[in-house]
């Protein structure tokens, strides 16, 4: 069981399975969101999670000092996600049945004095969260370690549990890709929502129905491609940023066949069997043509679509081709995980002459 | 919402005002709990506790003290005290009356300091204004020069004054000591007597614990003065390296090992325990004081963290006592430290940082005898080790080879050495867990046939210089024991002494006879440098009739199943198969193929062969020709101690300890085991062979491997050699290489052989203080014309094949090491006082030294040194130093002392004056040198 479980949780196979988990979440919202499906859950992950934590291996994980915010983050988001969830379902039954959503009743709409309501609450959260850092800060002593040695860098080298997603995406992409242009690009389009989405609906109240694509796009980037990277990239990143099961030993000579290759070469020498044009933009051209179809050709086409054309009568041709933009951006990273993994591919464009690898 | 709330409202108040206070309250306690966080520490708990340790100490001490208190002498004191008092009572007048002048005078005094003072800084500021006035020609430069003059002048009176008025005071205190004699001499009496139990009180008295002790040390007040702090020392010439830059060290290991500095606590637990040895280590006195070396320059460690235990880095001797950390101090091992402490019995290691570059270091056994172990296994001879540079190869020359044993016999030899001689040094490389499968072994038999022949192709024809005439098998033997072959060699047929001895420098002689032929053997017996020129086999002036009888003994000792063995013969398809792999390095196999179908057959063999002996490393230990200048095999071993953790290969071996020593031990005891479970090709298989070696020599060789780091520490802070100690351990550079140690033990070192003797007269002579003791010419010139100084020995000084320079070196060692300069030049005529020669003949005689230092006195057998070559030997302050108390030196010696305690046997002469009896019989031995030895007696000496 515990080899299995190992087995699934490599990216290649856990990447799927969590993206299967996600749309199945997704699809069957109404399922998921209602407080039977939690408490069946709960009580069902109780026991496994007892057991996971009976591994000496998986405990030592998810003990390590580091990762403790790791552990907490993840209840957070499954209680967060179900609690949206559950609230779209209830909001979405009530306007299928004809209803305004709960938010709009009524005595939800009465207001109230801000002082003491929400500056006295908003004190209480401040202290509760002081203690709550200061017991933290008692208990697991901030790992504070020997100064710095360049010559002994500690192996695996991890980035902050925040930034973990980030240096999983470093795996799959060049650096200046995963370390400056995708993160540049997320805080980009984080800020860039407010003004592409203009859809009011949802306004003050959980709704799934009234704005799917909205909610698919953000959930799937922030689950899939966030949560899920730093789960990876914590849990499951031994020494040598090489892949570990939760059950599994870190054992530090653990040795994985990886030998990727590049698309020029899969193009010229797999294909053609013909050597590599020593002109670069030659050499990397399919590379280049595919990435101009993706990012430039792929709009139109789309915006042509029963899709795009209802983002574009609702939002206009601009915030349409930002949008869309943002979101082949964001389809990327899974699309060069993928390939990865099926082809072992390195590079689309690979341009290390030029600093530019996609 | 079942309760009705007020409009506007959507908690209740009071419900929140609940919850606030609640909030509060625990947001207090945590505030307190961070301040009690911080205040409590591990360190504080362990110095209550070693105060209170310390407390029942000092009780003790105090009731000891009291115990031995002279109660009588007290008790008369005091009487003494209160008669004092009332003489003293009657002379109250007079003692008020000069105590008022005292008084006065001690006004007028401190009225003067001031006045003084004040026209002190006058003159000083004056003298400044005129100075600058009288630079730039001032106008004002006139009066300032006369107010400066004034200044001085009203100093100088005033300092007058004031040692007049000091000088009164003297006297009024005086008058009043005087008067109040009775009472002082008393009370100094009993403050003599009970100073020791005042002092121990007030020191009981410090570590109290009350109200004071209370405040100092409660939280937020212990910024101020804390009795229970951190402990600490700040090392300028020993730095932590920060990887940016050195730091002075800081160790504050003393926070929690309180007493390590102090005697009497041997008998605590740690970490209240004395440190062992204090006159060498930690103490105040010692070569190494806690202030200057801390502790973490030896041990290792975190010196600086006091945080909890494990912070300190803290190593556990075994898993018994991990198992007890744990439990106690809730102990993890260290992690990502590069220098965990040593553990205990290891700690040696931490001595070779600074002691680099001396052959020995005295007071470190464990290295020493790593060390040793180290020569005796040739480990620098495949390891460059930096400081061992100078050390000849372990192994045998192989240039002549071929004139000394059968190929047979060689090829056997190096597939197994064990199996002729079990304490055989060479190393097995062959039949090892890692090559013993059988596609292995028979690429390792074409290797070492290869190897054969080309050693034997390389070989220089020798011919023995002497042929075996026959003799006596059993005089041989006697002569092997007695002569001294056992201070380099074990031999058989002597097993229990060998095993006594341990010698290493030479083979273990067993089945001799199986390996060389006589002719050989005594030519090599007769003159070792004949077949090797740069050996260190010594010549021991054996007659042809000896070295023959030596000879029949050595070949009547045989290796009957060895002289059956049968090597089996190279496989032409498998050295082809290697040396294809060989050739293919750089080139396909077709290429390389093609190559090797140009090559003669006899061309293959000694390709394989030359390749083979690169690939094992044969000339690392041995002289082989076309191998010259080829740097050794293994890996360096200099910083081996600083080699990260992460660098050492464990491969699948996960029972050994994951440590340096771990790893170091275990490969040393079966270098082989990190190829289990590896899927290896030939040409990759580890290769370092097995040794063979005890648990016992591969702790002690780790312990001396552990100290082999890289840490930097200023020049301030190591131990540099002073130009004595250089010279003399150059010195002690040959004195190794030659093996003197084996025989003679140099002032308290080695002597292997010293181990058969029960007596040690009868052992090679100890050689304590030599430089003192002979005369550097003489002992230049012995060591090039050795002849016998103690005839009734059996064993000889042999002859050794030293260089001027050698010899110039080992004359060194002694001499510096004794801080002897040179040679003592002493008057050919020795100056008698009047009747001291007299005096000198007359102890001569009653004291009898003819009696045993018969030689040149009566036709006795001599057992004791010639007395007519004292001149020539020995040094007349040694001398002295000898007659005076031989024991001193020699504990063992038959010398009796005559002058025990500085009284003589003797009490006629000169008195009974020691002094004056030593010097005249020194004198009178001195006389002796310038005499010629009698013609009659001379058979005792020249006897060989």
């Amino acid at each position: 069981m515990k080899e299995l479980i190992n087995w699934l949780a490599d990216p290649i196979r856990s990447f799927p399975i969590f993206t299967v988990l996600f749309i199945l979440m997704m699809k069957y919202y109404r399922v998921v969101g209602t407080k039977k499906f939690a408490w069946g859950f709960t009580i069902i992950s109780i026991p496994v999670v007892l057991w996971f934590a009976t591994d000496p291996n998986f405990w030592l994980i998810i003990t390590w000092p580091d990762n403790i915010p790791i552990s907490i983050l993840i209840v957070a988001i499954l209680f967060f996600t179900w609690f949206s969830l559950y609230r779209c379902a209830v909001n979405d039954q009530r306007l299928d049945d004809g209803l305004c959503p709960e938010e709009a009743l009524p005595e939800n709409r009465e207001k109230v004095w801000c002082w003491p309501n929400l500056v006295y609450t908003e004190l209480f959260a401040i202290i509760a969260g002081t203690i709550f850092l200061i017991v933290w800060a008692i208990i697991f002593k901030a790992p504070l370690e020997e100064p710095a040695n360049p010559t002994w860098a500690p192996n695996p080298a991890k980035a902050p549990w925040y930034f973990l997603g980030l240096q999983e995406m470093l795996v799959y992409f060049d650096p200046w890709m995963a370390g400056v242009v995708l993160p540049g690009l997320v805080v980009v389009g984080l800020i860039a929502i407010p003004y592409i989405d203009t859809n009011p609906k949802g306004n003050g109240y959980f709704t799934y129905k009234e704005r799917p694509i909205a909610i698919w796009g953000f959930m799937f980037g922030w689950l899939v491609l966030w949560i899920y990277l730093i789960i990876v990239g914590t849990f499951l990143r031994g020494p040598n940023w090489t892949f570990y099961g939760p059950f599994e030993y870190w054992d530090f000579h653990k040795v994985v066949s990886e030998y990727n290759v590049n698309l020029s070469e899969f193009l010229w020498v797999k294909w053609l069997n013909t050597s590599m044009p020593s002109n670069l933009i030659m050499r990397e051209m399919l590379g280049i043509v595919l990435t101009g179809l993706y990012m430039f050709v792929l709009p139109p086409l789309i915006a042509a679509s029963n899709f795009g054309k209802s983002i574009i009568e609702k939002t206009g041709q601009i915030r349409y081709y930002i949008y869309i933009t943002l979101l082949l951006v964001m389809m990327s990273l899974p699309i060069k995980m993928v390939l990865r993994w099926l082809f072992s591919l390195k590079y689309i464009i690979a341009l290390p002459e030029w600093e530019l690898n996609l | 919402m079942s309760k009705k709330l007020e409009p506007g409202m959507a908690y209740d108040t009071k419900k929140l005002n609940k919850v606030f206070a609640f909030l509060s309250i625990l947001f207090l306690m945590t505030v307190v709990w961070v301040f009690l966080d911080d205040f409590i520490r591990p360190w504080k708990a362990v110095q209550l506790k070693g105060n209170q340790i310390k407390k029942a100490k000092l009780e003790k001490s105090l009731a000891e003290a009291q115990k031995g208190l002279d109660k009588d002498k007290l008790a008369k004191l005091e009487t003494q005290l209160a008669e004092g008092k009332k003489i003293v009572q009657t002379r109250q007048k007079e003692i008020s009356k000069v105590q008022k002048k005292l008084d006065a005078v001690r006004v007028k005094i401190k009225g003067e300091v001031i006045i003084n003072g004040r026209l002190n800084s006058n003159v000083s500021a004056t003298g400044f204004n005129y100075g600058i006035a009288h630079a730039n020609h001032d106008k004002s430069e006139k009066e300032l020069f006369k107010k400066l003059r004034k200044y001085k002048k009203e100093f100088a009176a005033s300092s007058d004054r004031l040692k007049k008025y000091k000088a009164e005071e003297k006297v009024h205190v005086r008058a009043i000591a005087a008067l109040r004699k009775e009472v002082l001499e008393n009370e100094k009496g009993i403050k003599d007597l009970t100073s020791k139990i005042e002092l121990t009180k007030l020191a009981l008295k410090k570590l109290e614990i009350n109200p004071i002790f209370v405040v100092r040390n409660s939280p937020f007040v212990d910024f101020l003065d804390p009795t229970l702090k951190i402990q600490q020392v700040v090392m300028d010439n020993i730095t932590d390296d920060r990887y940016f830059q050195h730091v002075p060290k800081v160790d504050r290991c003393m926070t929690c090992h309180m007493f390590i500095d102090k005697e009497g606590y041997e008998d605590q637990e740690n970490p209240y325990k004395s440190h062992p040895k204090l006159d060498l280590m930690v103490g105040r006195d010692s070569k190494h004081p806690m202030k200057t070396y801390g502790c973490t320059s030896c041990h290792g460690g975190e010196g600086h963290r006091v945080n909890d235990f494990s912070a300190a880095a803290h190593t556990p001797r075994n898993d018994e006592q991990l198992q007890e950390w744990i439990e106690k101090y809730n102990y993890h091992p260290p992690h990502k430290i590069a220098k965990p402490m040593f553990k205990v019995g290891e700690t040696e290691a931490g001595c070779v940082n600074c002691h680099k570059e001396v052959e020995f270091i005295p007071g470190a056994d464990k290295v020493n005898e790593g060390r040793m172990a180290m020569e005796k296994y040739g480990c620098y001879g495949c390891h460059k080790i930096e400081g061992w540079e100078h050390k000849r190869k372990p192994g045998p020359s192989l240039e002549k080879i071929a004139s000394k044993v059968t190929k047979e016999f060689f090829k056997n030899w190096v597939w197994e050495p064990k199996r002729f001689n079990k304490h055989a040094m060479m190393p097995s490389f062959f039949g090892q867990s890692n090559n013993s499968e059988p596609r292995f072994m028979k690429k390792n038999i074409a290797e070492v046939n290869a190897m054969a022949e080309f050693i034997w192709s390389k070989s220089e024809r020798y011919t023995p210089f002497m042929k075996y005439t026959g003799g006596n098998k059993d005089k041989g033997k006697e002569l092997v024991s007695t002569v001294g072959c056992m201070g380099c060699h074990g031999v058989e047929g002597f097993d229990e002494a060998s095993k006594k001895v341990g010698a290493y420098a030479g083979p273990y002689l067993t089945g001799t006879g199986s390996k060389v032929d006589a002719d050989w053997l005594v030519s090599w017996l007769k003159k070792p440098s004949h077949y090797q020129e740069d050996t260190i086999m010594p010549s021991f002036r054996l007659s042809d009739r000896e070295v023959n009888d030596i000879t029949a003994y050595l070949m009547s000792l045989r290796n009957k199943k060895f002289e059956k063995l049968k090597f089996e013969p190279l496989d032409g398809k498998l050295r082809d198969e290697m040396l294809v792999t060989y050739l293919s390095a750089f080139d396909t196999i077709a290429v390389a193929k093609e190559k090797l179908s140009k090559m003669s057959e006899r061309e293959k063999t000694l390709e394989l062969g030359y390749r083979s002996v690169g690939k094992y490393g044969c000339y690392s230990c041995h002289n082989i020709d076309g191998f010259e200048g080829r740097t050794p095999i293994g890996p360096e071993l200099t910083n081996i101690g600083s080699k990260p953790l992460t660098q050492f290969g464990f491969g699948h071996e996960h029972d050994v300890e994951h440590s340096r020593g771990g790893w170091i031990r275990a490969h040393l005891i079966n270098p082989k085991r990190w190829d289990n479970g590896a899927d290896k090709p030939f040409k990759d298989l580890l290769r370092m062979p097995n040794l063979y070696m005890t648990e016992d020599e591969a702790d002690k060789i780790t312990v001396a491997l552990l100290g082999q780091v890289s840490d930097y520490i200023p020049l301030a802070g190591v131990k540099r050699l002073d130009a004595n100690e250089k010279i003399a351990n150059e010195g002690m550079k040959i004195v190794n290489k030659y093996n003197c140690v084996g025989c003679h033990k140099v002032d308290g070192f080695r002597g292997d052989i010293m181990a058969m003797y029960d007596d040690a007269n009868e052992a090679p002579p100890m050689l304590v203080d030599q430089g003192h003791r002979v005369q550097a010419d003489w002992f230049h010139h012995f060591l090039e014309n050795v002849y016998p100084i103690r005839p009734w020995l059996s064993l000889r000084m042999p002859s050794f094949n030293l260089s001027n320079e050698e010899r110039n070196k080992i004359v060194q060692l002694f001499q510096y090491k004794a801080h002897q300069n040179t040679f003592v030049d002493h008057d050919d005529v020795v100056k008698w006082e009047p009747g001291e020669r007299e005096g000198a003949r007359k102890l001569f005689k009653s004291l009898d030294c003819a009696s045993c230092h018969a030689a040149g006195f009566n036709n006795e057998e001599p057992t004791a040194p010639n007395l007519y070559f004292v001149k020539r030997r020995l040094r007349p302050t040694w001398t002295e130093k000898w007659l005076r108390n031989p024991q001193a030196i020699f504990p063992e010696t038959v010398m009796p002392n005559f002058w025990e305690d500085g009284e003589s046997t003797d009490t006629e002469v000169f008195g009974g004056d020691a002094d004056k009896q030593i010097k005249a019989l020194t004198k009178y031995l001195y006389e002796l040198g310038t005499m010629k030895l009698p013609d009659s007696n001379t058979k005792y000496w020249s006897k060989q």
